[in-house]
């Protein structure tokens, strides 16, 4: 579901490989970021730009493991957000909690 | 009647032909078929997003064979219960005992008629909705016998207002959505609508947690006389935040208080979507947000309040994310400014509540994707 794109000083880089993301696969998402999270112990920029729909179970667990990775005082950044997704995070106030940036250059400027 | 979904089926062997043959004789079945020439390419799929009724699959496969291939789903939540089939040439016994070690539903032989593959499947996929059906009366009659409800039966009656509210559960079961109206006395009534981060009955049994705090917020509030929806949120807020048992989970709320005495509402939010106002003097139907984040994902929340005033004729919807749902062509969606458009019509010729709800999702809006809660204020 995650592949990691590349490992940068500070943030490691990872694509998010799914077109839907929802209940069935956000307990596993949550798995594999806090695997990655244990192996690497840096900030994960997630890139979502194949993922077409969010349902607010995925939505949770995605706040769940920024919330973890913050207790690190490391935390979790959104990456190529489709208008979609971006209009509702902007209508929950999600985006000012997650820093979201269009690409990976942006993150690693 | 809601339309039955064909049953979606994975099929994985490595000889192409027969792999072709068995896909088009589970098509003509109605089944909707993914198909993989390798377990490699299977597992692609499920991780980019398959979500298969079931997997046939073949046994003896070059790399990675069958068994391999199960035992690799069964270590990953996501894909281990979906029910699994092996499909092989070997009849020995020792290697059906080796599957059936690892969870597979049953055994084919793939000499047997493709038809009545397809049959036995059809049997599995049956005897898999019937259990399951099973497992959730059992469920539901125990909430029943409880008498705990997230929903209420019915709305308040206050004094200048009309309130009414629509609920519509995912797949009929309960989940995370939940509405309450708390009266404190004749003057200020409360209105809740909140929805857990997730779905069906994990969501709906921690549905009673946030109530009881929001309860309990408010009657101290209603105590102490200080009816501020700002900060009622943030008590609740402070609460959830140190509850071992539910600081893990989130929850959108949005909480009004009507005071029938000046017809002022008070709304304060938390990770909610912005309401909908409609004027019927301009015939606008306007957003109104707030400013709070979600509830338990900080400590400060940002929780602030503001007045809301709604003029003779006037209505005010409070409803979840499952409203702005929707699935066409493409795929799912959510779209605020869609529902916003489709509403907008129904409410200049329409004013019974019931059957503009009904009627939202009547035409092509009609897959449901998550929990529809919506709660309308029309002031006299």
């Amino acid at each position: 579901m995650i592949k990691v794109y590349k490992e940068l000083n500070d943030v490691l880089l990872v694509t998010l490989e799914i077109k839907e993301a929802s209940l069935e696969n956000g307990d596993a998402f949550k798995v594999e970021v806090i695997k990655l999270f244990d192996k690497y112990h840096k900030s994960i920029a997630i890139d979502m730009s194949v993922v077409e729909y969010i349902d607010s179970s995925f939505l949770g667990s995605i706040v769940s493991v920024f919330k973890h990775l913050i207790s690190f005082q490391n935390e979790v950044v959104l990456v190529g957000l489709s208008k979609d997704i971006t209009n509702l995070f902007a209508l929950t106030r999600l985006d000012k909690v997650f820093k979201i940036y269009s690409t990976f250059d942006e993150v690693s400027k | 009647m809601a339309i039955q979904k064909p049953k979606e089926i994975l099929l994985v062997d490595d000889d192409q032909l027969f792999l072709k043959l068995i896909e088009q004789v589970f098509k003509k079945s109605g089944f909707k078929c993914t198909v993989a020439p390798s377990a490699e390419a299977a597992i692609i799929l499920l991780q980019e997003g398959a979500k298969p009724d079931i997997i046939l699959s073949d046994y003896l496969m070059l790399k990675m064979n069958g068994f391999e291939f199960r035992r690799y789903l069964m270590n990953d939540p996501a894909f281990q219960d979906i029910p699994f089939v092996f499909l092989t040439f070997f009849s020995d016994k020792d290697l059906v005992e080796k599957g059936l070690d690892l969870q597979a539903i049953d055994y084919v032989i793939k000499d047997t008629p493709i038809n009545v593959i397809v049959s036995k499947v059809n049997n599995i996929l049956f005897a898999v909705d019937k259990q399951r059906e099973l497992s959730e009366n059992e469920v539901k009659k125990a909430a029943k016998s409880l008498n705990i409800k997230s929903i209420p039966v019915k709305a308040p009656d206050i004094k200048e207002f009309s309130i009414d509210f629509w609920h519509q559960a995912y797949h009929d079961i309960p989940g995370g959505d939940f509405i309450d109206f708390i009266r404190v006395n004749d003057r200020y009534t409360f209105i809740v609508l909140g929805d857990i981060m997730g779905k069906k009955w994990m969501a709906w049994f921690f549905t009673f947690g946030f109530l009881s705090y929001v309860r309990s917020a408010v009657r101290f509030a209603a105590f102490n006389q200080e009816y501020s929806t700002a900060r009622i949120l943030q008590q609740v807020n402070d609460v959830i935040c140190f509850d071992e048992v539910l600081k893990d989970i989130l929850s959108s709320l949005s909480l009004l208080l009507i005071d029938s005495e000046t017809n002022k509402i008070s709304y304060a939010g938390a990770g909610d979507l912005p309401l909908l106002q409609y004027s019927s003097e301009t015939g606008e139907l306007m957003s109104v947000s707030s400013s709070g984040l979600l509830l338990g994902l900080f400590e400060h929340g940002n929780y602030t309040e503001r007045e809301i005033d709604l003029k003779p004729g006037d209505r005010l919807f409070v409803f979840t994310d499952g409203m702005i749902d929707f699935v066409d062509k493409t795929g799912k969606k959510s779209d605020y400014n869609q529902f916003s458009k489709t509403l907008k019509p129904f409410l200049e010729k329409e004013n019974n509540f019931t059957y503009i709800a009904e009627s939202l999702f009547a035409g092509s809006l009609n897959e449901q994707v998550d929990d529809r809660s919506i709660i309308s204020i029309y002031k006299n």
